[in-house]
């Protein structure tokens, strides 16, 4: 808003509505400019979607299901009936959910829960959230590996607590190295400590059959460990080299060391009662302590990562992928902006031809542009950009001139205001059917949130946002200015 | 600005509401017949259907690109208008296929963009779609239901909603615009869109006093502007992506512009019209009401 020293203008400035626009778009352009954080060499510090920044993404579907049990049936019998019937192993989630961690048909599932004791009720495709959260903490493990990219790793959960998908975003990243980090499994090995820093190798992760998801030891103890399985032949070559090297008989001077990539990951040694029993035969089932406290806890989650040397504990396949090189992405990036200048011109000739007073066209013209400088303050914090994005705060653009039209008519009769009390009336009603309109748009975009179709939430998204800012701070403001200047 | 030499209050209300209504019904009739075919209202593209979509930026004709790819179920060749842009489309492939087919697009064109969905997941989003398509008509009938809580014009609204979707559909069959994410996400925008004229029309005829053609008139002339302001916005984006060959933005732009087309005939046709008529009615109502109360007055 262009500021003239006239006594009018310094009131309508100092009005609240008018006043809180001018200061949002403040705080907006800083939020946008003022460098903060880490945003390499981009000019703001808005954030990009992969298709205007470059790099790729990888969305993969878990083979496993979820199936709901009627009640009344012990879940862990019936888990431990089915996993033995589907040959996979079944992980129960609460009292009437299990997770099946292989893929299966329906008819397949409904004889295993039958079989099992329980009545079959329902299925889904996908893990628990338990589950997701560890395929995600692997996964990220993974790609942060690789240094300094920037990654997000996300599960798509339905609102039944099921996940069927889990998509992996790497900026700057081609398909082809994506495919492979997210592929990519490390060598996990375990050897023994014989003397001093001497080590010798006991198993690679080959031989670990399962991993468990992190446990308190005893439960509630708030002692932190991951139990896991070895297979006949790992449990074996583990009492041999116990025995071997002398760890059966004094634990403390034999650490068991895990390697994750050559990396030292874990060492302790052989508790007293395992000693004793790995002495006289093989033990399978094995529990690594981490530590007590909310520690423990997160060095549990990592050596469960590491145990599955960057396997999944369940089963994926690639449901989408997509990539966009950096070049193209700046290149789509430039033709956004311009395509957004050529709509704010397009507008502003369009207000021009029908209005034709500079006092009314250029107060439009900067609501418009306040309200656009706002949501992108606000989209730094919450919001990246990808195309769909961009395409939704063009048409913001759009309406909000619309409705700024819708005020401008109303208001202003034959280019006379009315007397105050009229002007607010007109004003109120104005507001009215704006906020019907923006009522509808809302309603019509909230689906497309909470479904997280994945570009369409910020599409969504910014478009809501865009109605929000545009009905609750810059139109009134905008009522208030077209008012002070038809009074003159 | 000039406005178009459109009398809403000149034509017979009911001829005004037979022209959008026989064109809705044969938007409706091709939409159907999709449907039908497809499973979709509007024929799907790879986001739904599944497949794999390439944009890259060259130098090379249709035809050398037509001959890298052969052997690949290539369906489609789009052209940018100026940038020599293309939007490679093929039908689904297997595992092995994709990966041999990603490394020799990128080895060949290093800037290609690819995307590529399942047809498993295609399907997951497809109904996804389409819960999000239902639940946001359902949405926005509810809001117009409470705004003006009387069922002739707010089922008129409603209608001019769906009628708007439904066209807007048929001329994508017809234009040969799939049906992406992208396009869905501007149907569902249009829905919005569409909702808001009639609002500002019905707003005004229903809420304020004066004469019944003014109020008509008025709400033309801020309807007529405020939709050619947004069109005007939306038909810039369109030229600029369509140059440009920026697919996702031109596709979201053309839904627009024909459903924004489509609501300006449907709102200052079938909406006036039928709200002509109610408005007749009313008053023919309200006439005698109004007496009652004056007889009953005398007696007092």
């Amino acid at each position: 808003m262009s500021e003239k020293k006239t006594s009018g203008w310094l009131a309508t400035i100092k009005d609240l509505r008018v006043l809180l626009v001018i200061v949002l778009v403040i705080i907006a352009l800083a939020a946008i400019f003022v460098p903060m954080g880490d945003r390499g060499d981009s000019m703001t510090n808005l954030q990009f979607g992969l298709d205007l920044d470059g790099g790729s993404w990888i969305q993969l579907e878990f083979q496993a299901e979820v199936v709901t049990i009627g009640a009344g049936a012990d879940v862990n019998d019936v888990a431990a009936k089915m996993g033995e019937a589907l040959d996979c192993t079944v992980v129960p989630i609460d009292q009437y959910h299990l997770e099946v961690q292989t893929k299966a048909t329906e008819e397949e599932l409904r004889a295993a829960v039958t079989a099992a004791g329980a009545t079959f009720i329902s299925y889904e495709n996908g893990v628990g959230t338990t589950t997701a959260e560890t395929v995600k903490r692997i996964l990220e493990s993974k790609v942060n590996s690789l240094g300094t990219n920037d990654v997000k790793v996300n599960t798509l959960t339905n609102p039944n607590g099921v996940a069927q998908y889990v998509r992996v975003e790497m900026a700057g990243v081609d398909m082809q190295t994506a495919q492979e980090i997210v592929g990519k499994q490390g060598l996990f090995e375990i050897r023994i400590v014989t003397t001093g820093n001497e080590t010798a190798h006991v198993l690679y992760g080959d031989s670990v059959a399962s991993v468990q998801n992190p446990t308190q030891n005893p439960a509630g103890s708030n002692n932190w460990g991951v139990g896991f399985n070895l297979n006949n032949d790992g449990a074996k070559a583990l009492q041999q080299a116990c025995i071997q090297y002398g760890a059966t008989t004094n634990p403390q001077a034999h650490n068991l060391n895990m390697y994750l990539d050559g990396v030292e990951v874990y060492s302790a040694p052989l508790s007293n009662d395992l000693a004793i029993q790995i002495a006289t035969h093989t033990v399978n089932s094995l529990y690594a302590g981490t530590g007590s406290g909310e520690e423990g806890h997160q060095q549990a989650q990592e050596l469960e990562i590491h145990l599955r040397a960057g396997a999944l504990p369940v089963q994926v396949e690639i449901a989408g992928s997509g990539s966009t090189s950096a070049a193209l992405g700046e290149y789509f990036k430039i033709v956004c902006l311009i395509a957004g200048i050529a709509a704010l011109a397009a507008v502003a000739v369009m207000v021009y031809l029908r209005y034709r007073v500079a006092e009314i066209v250029l107060p439009m013209i900067a609501t418009n542009m306040a309200e656009i400088i706002i949501l992108l303050g606000i989209a730094v914090f919450i919001q990246q950009l990808d195309i769909a994005a961009i395409a939704a705060l063009i048409a913001v653009l759009g309406t909000g001139i619309d409705q700024l039209v819708i005020i401008t008519d109303e208001v202003v009769h034959e280019g006379k205001v009315p007397s105050p009390t009229l002007y607010l009336k007109r004003l109120t009603r104005a507001l009215a059917i704006i906020m019907t309109s923006a009522a509808t748009v809302i309603i019509a975009m909230f689906p497309l949130i909470v479904m997280d179709l994945s570009t369409l939430k910020g599409f969504a998204i910014i478009s809501i946002l865009g109605i929000l800012i545009g009905v609750l701070i810059t139109r009134p403001a905008y009522g208030k200015i077209v008012m002070d200047i038809m009074a003159k | 600005m000039e406005l178009p030499r459109y009398d809403i209050n000149k034509y017979d209300p009911k001829r005004m509401m037979l022209i959008p209504f026989l064109i809705f019904l044969v938007a409706a009739a091709i939409v159907g017949f999709t449907f039908v075919n497809t499973g979709m209202p509007v024929t799907p593209g790879i986001d739904f259907a599944g497949g794999t979509a390439v944009t890259i930026h060259t130098t090379d004709t249709k035809e050398q690109i037509q001959a890298f790819y052969t052997g690949y179920p290539l369906t489609s060749i789009d052209e940018g208008v100026g940038s020599a842009g293309y939007y490679i489309k093929f039908g689904p492939m297997s595992n092995e296929e994709m990966m041999k087919f990603n490394e020799e697009t990128i080895a060949k064109y290093p800037d290609a963009s690819i995307d590529q969905i399942g047809a498993s997941f295609g399907a997951t989003l497809q109904s996804q779609a389409l819960i999000a398509l239902l639940f946001a008509f359902i949405g926005m009938a509810v809001v117009v239901f409470i705004a003006f809580r009387k069922l002739v014009p707010a089922a008129t609204v409603v209608f001019a909603g769906i009628a708007d979707i439904t066209i807007t559909a048929g001329v994508m069959n017809v234009l040969g615009i799939e049906l992406s994410l992208a396009t869905t996400a501007a149907l569902l925008m249009l829905i919005g869109y569409s909702v808001d004229s009639n609002i500002l029309l019905t707003s005004k005829v229903l809420k304020r006093q004066g004469k019944l053609t003014d109020k008509m008139a008025g709400a033309f002339h801020t309807g007529f502007i405020m939709t050619t302001t947004t069109l005007a916005a939306i038909v810039a984006m369109l030229v600029v992506a369509l140059i440009g060959q920026v697919p996702t933005l031109y596709n979201i732009a053309a839904v627009l512009v024909i459903g924004l087309i489509c609501d300006m005939i449907f709102t200052w046709a079938f909406n006036a019209g039928v709200l002509r008529l109610y408005m007749e009615k009313e008053e023919g109502k309200k006439q005698p009401a109004n007496n009652k109360p004056k007889i009953k007055g005398t007696k007092s």
